[in-house]
């Protein structure tokens, strides 16, 4: 294991060393400790390592990762794993504004609550929130599955494409576009699955499931006409 | 507030309990000139602008205060401060700059004017201010916190048994003493949040 304290060391001493690392490394356990809110920790991660970060972290935590599995044992700010292309990030606490934001794949586990536009233009990662997620969460969200197992806030899934919605408690409002959904045997399945790999506890029975109604203007047909 | 006897004089605030510092320059350099690690009190807000609809001037640094023991800090901008500040100044505020954050603490000093309390003050502003915020709020018995209906700028509380805190990020609130164990949470949207000193 490789232990690197940023109360003595900076945040980017720490991205150049796990940006360095080579593909098939044995250095693939890491520690971080006191983040202090930091921003920006491990982003840019391309190989399959282990890292995990002691305490509260800032803005983009785990930005762009790929391949790596990043648990945040603390809460993390705005733009957690923000442009993820795959792996695992986890965070143990609640997650600001804009987790998983336009990411492409991976899996992004918040234990607790995600605040507002939770999955803002996701498009293929998969997203399960433990508790509530806020206003505008899915915004525009063009491929993925974002789970809630709490409630989700005002204009839920607006303007969204083709990305998937699983809520299991209350929803404040839908958003344009936004529709319930049939939760057919196929999406009990998928849900189960995506619980299964975050570790969390819920039934995937429990839930109702949000998609696009297909209204909105890049839907019909007859505007094909103008390209 | 009366204007300056003479016009190269400021009066940044006024009242019994709040006192408002405020200058150009680095922050840690500001803070020293105002000998700040030296004052003590109850409650205290600090801001550090970033200029974008008036000059980087003291008169356009944060918080404003129009009114006895008022001060507002603010992140965001108002869409509508320049027909508010016309209606306001109908109603008595005065203003000494074209900032929009002027205008918020001039709407609040309007709106106490009238009786109503913090709480309700803000929440009267939900309604009339059009634009970004999240605004902190102090007077003499404590302070208030509103974000925007959208929540279009960042907010993080953090609350233990012996102090309370807020900031834009929690990179602000981690040196503070038990910042690790203290209740983090993120204020909700067009909801407001205040503490009064006990």
């Amino acid at each position: 294991m490789i232990e690197i304290d940023l109360a003595r060391s900076s945040v980017r001493g720490l991205n150049e060393r796990l940006h360095r690392l080579a593909p098939g490394t044995n250095e693939h356990y890491w520690r971080v400790l006191n983040p202090n809110g930091a921003h920006a920790i491990a982003v840019g991660i391309t190989e399959p390592i282990h890292v995990e970060i002691k305490g509260h972290v800032g803005y983009y935590c785990a930005g762009m990762n790929a391949a790596a599995t990043i648990v945040v044992d603390g809460h993390a700010g705005t733009g957690l794993a923000e442009n993820i292309m795959s792996g695992l990030v986890r965070v143990n606490g609640n997650a600001s504004q804009s987790a998983a934001a336009s990411g492409r794949g991976g899996l992004v586990v918040v234990q607790g609550d995600a605040s507002a536009r939770c999955g803002i233009s996701m498009k293929g990662v998969s997203i399960v929130v433990g508790g509530s997620a806020g206003h505008m969460s899915a915004f525009m969200g063009q491929a993925g599955t974002l789970v809630v197992c709490g409630d989700a806030g005002h204009d839920l899934g607006d303007s969204i494409y083709e990305a998937e919605i699983y809520v299991a408690g209350s929803v404040a409002s839908l958003g344009a576009d936004c529709v319930e959904k049939e939760m057919t045997q196929a999406d009990i399945q998928r849900v189960a699955a995506l619980l299964d790999r975050a570790a969390i506890a819920t039934k995937a029975t429990c839930f109702r499931h949000y998609g696009s109604a297909r209204r909105l203007y890049n839907f019909h047909i007859d505007h094909a006409a103008e390209y | 507030m009366d204007r300056p006897a003479s016009p190269e004089i400021r009066t940044f605030g006024f009242g019994e309990r709040i006192e408002v510092f405020k200058d150009v320059g680095l922050p840690d350099a500001v803070a020293e000139r105002f000998d700040l690690t030296h004052r003590s009190g109850t409650h205290a807000l600090g801001h550090t602008r970033m200029a974008t609809e008036s000059a980087v001037t003291t008169e356009h640094s944060h918080p404003f205060s129009t009114g006895p023991d008022l001060c507002l800090v603010h992140n965001g901008s108002l869409s509508n401060h320049n027909r508010l500040r016309q209606s306001l100044r109908r109603q008595g505020i005065q203003f000494s700059t074209d900032n929009d954050t002027e205008v918020a603490s001039g709407y609040l000093t309007w709106r106490l004017r009238q009786g109503i309390g913090l709480t309700e003050a803000l929440e009267a502003a939900l309604a009339d201010l059009d634009g970004f915020y999240t605004f902190a709020v102090g007077t003499k018995d404590g302070f208030a916190i509103l974000r925007d209906p959208i929540a279009c700028k960042p907010a993080v509380l953090a609350e233990t048994k012996d102090w309370v805190a807020m900031a834009t990020e929690y990179r602000a609130i981690a040196t503070l003493p038990d910042a690790a164990t203290a209740e983090i949470w993120e204020p909700h949207p067009a909801t407001v949040y205040s503490w009064r000193r006990q």
